[in-house]
């Protein structure tokens, strides 16, 4: 039953934070807390430099044991920054911690109106007035605990996911850890080198790649797409979808019954494959079957059937023979899991850089993208690391990087970030150039070079000292000599303040990045914000940066902007660490903001059931006649059904509908009450 | 001319080379507004790529460098920015502006510029032969026999449609150059230009 009585006689404190100049700037402090004192129901008011800070604290403990406070107000800054620091300071002086209301008088006020003392400081007025007149009648509420299902979920195998996944297993979490992909690896499999250490990205891939295939408490699903998604923290399920692969693994196939069988990635079936198609990993530049795998070290080594080019000729079943793993008449299949937390890691794409049509891309065989790059110069590549001009195969010695190539781009075609990893990138590709074909010349195209990581800006040095040139200017137009293929790149030198024409055999362009094709769709499913640009949006980008709006959902890797692989994996290792917490603890607190219904008055008409944009709500059967039911954990305390409710049925817990009126009344009548 | 200026003998460019620093008392602080009024752009936004020389047809062929200007808007050098004979020198082709990646018009930077010295009378004469010509027949470039031969070779009315055609109509044009004095101001330039 729901305690709607509220504090007789109510005894407020007011504590009125200075927060350096950041408020003692711009209101008068001191008048606020004079005017506090004029309040009904306050019986102690003050105002400290630092209320968050352990003295400014331990003033709200004493003045409630000393005043025998019944609530307590502080005006100082958001509450999303400090509202459990002086909860935790009402309970301390023992109080219910609900008993606390904040008035935001830094981000609201003294920031926004930085120039006007006076009308800041009346504003600030206002706002604590509201806030006592809300804290006279609060409430004694107790949070929720919910169970937390001991198992963690990753979608996105790429060097995020993989880390992520990696961490929690070790952490002693069961995790599942879902890939579109028939392999896992990510983009970071495609790349020859990384940045400035030189070190071969397959190298320090593949044992991780090993590690997250063999460790036993990942339960890794390549080819697999989250389908549906329910339910909230501690407790989401999660519908897969496990696209059919047209083999069997060795453990499906033994619970066939057929012994010995399943895919050993031997290659039989891709030598006698038909159908020949462009291998994406390689990005279209070395063919792939229509059963494939896309390169050596794929994890789990298993061989994937295309559907969409397999022409169903059976071929392959006869080469694999005894085996018995191929089954072209394979359907999806879908797993329910239940999970604690999840932890996305859904990765990027390259911008389509063609729709910048100056730079020639897809019109002129010698401009390539960079990752295109990164295949014609990785030792695994189409050529075998030889790297060739498109057009003709000879040995380019001139070869020009246009960076931003779309990114800083306000036009609306192009993206207007910094894609963060392209200048290293390129200096890396200008390293390899030199270092691979004798007299080659690198031509980077800049505006700026962004070396701002360990170890960037003596790279940075190393390339220049190895003889690249640096232009600084945009490159504004491409075009191809038709007899020799080769490319005219007119671009300023900003620096000569001249014009320049530089003929060269190969162009590269370092293609703005933006998140990847499935991210939308997943993050609607989990209900995640994104920011302008589609980017995965944290919850706090200096406070909560793996966390997202949705409780139990943390976010890593570039999804949730450009990052280079050491950010990459430093966030990984933040979200698992983040996601294992809730796991660890077994169970989450909600938050007492739930509604509640006054059975008596509930007619069960059910309004308030269709409303709700959490699905929280249901009807039940209660002695003979149908009411509402508010599943908590759910309940997010938006307030659309109390709102509606014809009947006032619904109690919305800490925003009453005496508090919020209270609120409004200490507005418009300006304390006299 | 080269060799004197080699020697720094030219009076002019030695008071140029005398002091190259920029001092902010050069700065005009509403010059850009009124840049940007006339405009309608936002040079301001500009990071200084140099994709408008490097896609300006004029820049290979001379001293102009669109990119200057746009800089030298921002910073509020309204002499230099007015003074400089480059300024005529923009063909107006709005290549610049198609491939800017900031989105920044500088095409209409140099249109609005030439608006703002025009107020003040620093226009080449031959511009203003070409208002001139328009006043008086409604074209900049009027036909001549060449073309008129070259139209009705290709079966076309020796004069187009236009004031050629139809000259009772340069009336109205001379009444809208009258109401924004137009001529008046280009007769005034070119008489001081030619008192010179």
């Amino acid at each position: 039953m729901v305690d709607i009585t509220s504090e007789k006689n109510p005894r407020i404190g007011v504590f009125v934070c200075h927060c350096g100049t950041n408020i003692a700037g711009s209101i008068d402090v001191k008048d606020v807390v004079e005017y506090a004192k004029t309040l009904p129901n306050v019986v102690h008011a003050e105002d400290y430099q630092y209320v968050c800070s352990t003295p400014g604290q331990k003033k709200i403990e004493d003045a409630i044991k000393e005043k025998n406070l019944t609530g307590t107000v502080v005006a100082a800054c958001s509450p999303r920054l400090h509202e459990p620091t002086f909860r935790r300071a009402t309970q301390e002086g023992g109080l219910n911690p609900y008993r606390f209301e904040m008035a935001n008088i830094r981000e609201q006020n003294s920031w926004v109106h930085m120039h006007e003392k006076e009308e800041a400081t009346a504003k600030a007025k206002d706002a604590v007035r509201i806030a006592v007149a809300k804290a006279s009648l609060l409430q004694d509420l107790k949070p929720k605990f919910v169970d937390v299902e001991p198992a963690a979920l990753v979608v996105g195998a790429g060097v995020a996911g993989m880390q992520a996944a990696l961490d929690l297993a070790n952490a002693g979490i069961k995790t599942y850890l879902i890939e579109k992909n028939p392999t896992i690896g990510g983009r970071m499999s495609q790349l020859d080198k990384t940045f400035p250490t030189l070190d071969c990205s397959q190298c320090i891939l593949t044992p991780k790649m090993v590690e997250v295939g063999r460790n036993e408490n990942i339960e890794l699903m390549t080819y697999s797409e989250v389908e549906e998604v329910d339910g909230f923290i501690g407790n989401f399920s999660v519908k897969i979808r496990k696209k059919a692969r047209g083999v069997l693994t060795p453990d499906e196939a033994e619970a066939k019954g057929i012994v010995g069988g399943g895919c050993n990635g031997c290659g039989d079936c891709e030598a006698v494959c038909p159908v020949i198609k462009p291998n994406p990993f390689e990005m279209g530049m070395k063919p792939r079957k229509a059963i494939y795998i896309y390169h050596p070290q794929v994890v789990p080594l298993i061989y994937t059937v295309d559907f969409d080019s397999c022409i169903k000729c059976g071929l392959c079943q006869t080469a694999c023979g005894e085996k018995k793993a191929i089954d072209l008449e394979m359907q999806d299949e879908f797993v329910d899991l239940k999970v604690g937390t999840v932890v996305l890691a859904l990765g990027y794409d390259i911008f389509p850089v063609e729709k910048k049509t100056e730079w020639g891309y897809k019109q002129f065989d010698n401009v390539v993208t960079s990752l295109e790059f990164e295949r014609l110069i990785c030792a695994s590549g189409p050529t075998g690391g030889h790297l060739i001009r498109p057009s003709d195969g000879a040995t380019p010695k001139r070869i020009g990087f246009v960076l931003c190539a779309g990114s800083r781009d306000n036009t609306g075609i192009g993206k207007p970030y910094c894609s963060r990893f392209c200048c290293m990138y390129s200096l890396k590709h200008a390293h390899q150039i030199i270092e691979k074909i004798p007299g080659a010349v690198p031509y980077i195209f800049y505006m700026d070079i962004r070396s701002f990581g360990k170890m960037y800006e003596e790279f940075y040095y190393r390339i220049q000292d190895e003889g690249a040139k640096f232009i600084r200017g945009r490159v504004s137009n491409i075009l191809e000599d038709p007899a020799t293929k080769n490319l005219h790149v007119y671009a300023e030198d900003t620096l000569l303040g001249r014009p320049v024409d530089v003929e060269l055999d190969m162009v590269v362009l370092a293609a703005a990045v933006q998140p990847s094709a499935e991210t939308e769709k997943t993050r609607r499913l989990f209900g995640v914000s994104c920011s302008q640009d589609g980017w995965l949006l944290e919850a706090h980008p200096k406070l909560n940066p793996c966390g997202t709006t949705t409780a139990g959902v943390y976010v890593a890797g570039v999804c949730q902007g450009p990052k280079d692989i050491p950010d990459t994996v430093a966030q990984a290792e933040g979200a698992a660490s983040a996601a294992s917490i809730p796991i660890h603890l077994g169970k989450v607190e909600l938050e007492p903001y739930f509604a509640q219904c006054i059975e008596e008055k509930c007619a069960g008409c059910g309004m308030c059931v269709n409303l709700c944009p959490y699905q929280a709500l249901s009807l039940v059967e209660k002695d003979g006649r149908k009411v509402m039911q508010v599943t908590e954990a759910k309940c997010k305390g938006c307030g659309t059904c109390g709102a509606y409710c014809p009947g006032g049925a619904i109690w919305m817990q800490h925003f009453t509908t005496p508090q919020i009126i209270a609120q409004i009344d200490a507005f418009l009548v300006g304390g006299e009450q | 001319m080269a060799k004197k200026s080699k020697g720094y003998k030219d009076t002019k460019l030695e008071e140029k080379l005398k002091d190259r620093y920029f001092r902010t008392s050069e700065s005009h602080p509403d010059f850009l507004e009124k840049v940007e009024e006339i405009s309608k752009t936002i040079p301001h936004m500009c990071y200084q790529c140099g994709t408008c020389t490097g896609s300006c047809p004029s820049a290979p062929r001379s001293s102009y460098r669109i990119r200057y200007f746009v800089r030298r808007a921002v910073l509020g050098l309204e002499e230099e920015q007015l003074t400089d004979p480059d300024l005529w020198l923009c063909t107006t082709c709005y290549s610049c502006t198609d491939r800017c990646p900031r989105d920044i018009a500088p095409t209409d930077v140099i249109m609005a510029c030439r608006n703002l010295a025009y107020q003040r009378g620093i226009v080449p004469v031959n511009f203003l032969k070409t208002v001139q010509a328009i006043y008086s027949s409604g074209h900049g470039v009027p036909n001549n026999d060449a073309n008129r031969a070259a139209r009705k070779r290709l079966g076309l009315t020796a004069d187009p449609p236009t004031t050629h055609m139809y000259p009772e109509y340069i009336k109205g044009i001379q009444k809208i150059l009258d109401h924004y004095k137009i001529k008046e101001q280009a007769d005034k330039i070119v008489a001081e230009a030619e008192k010179k």
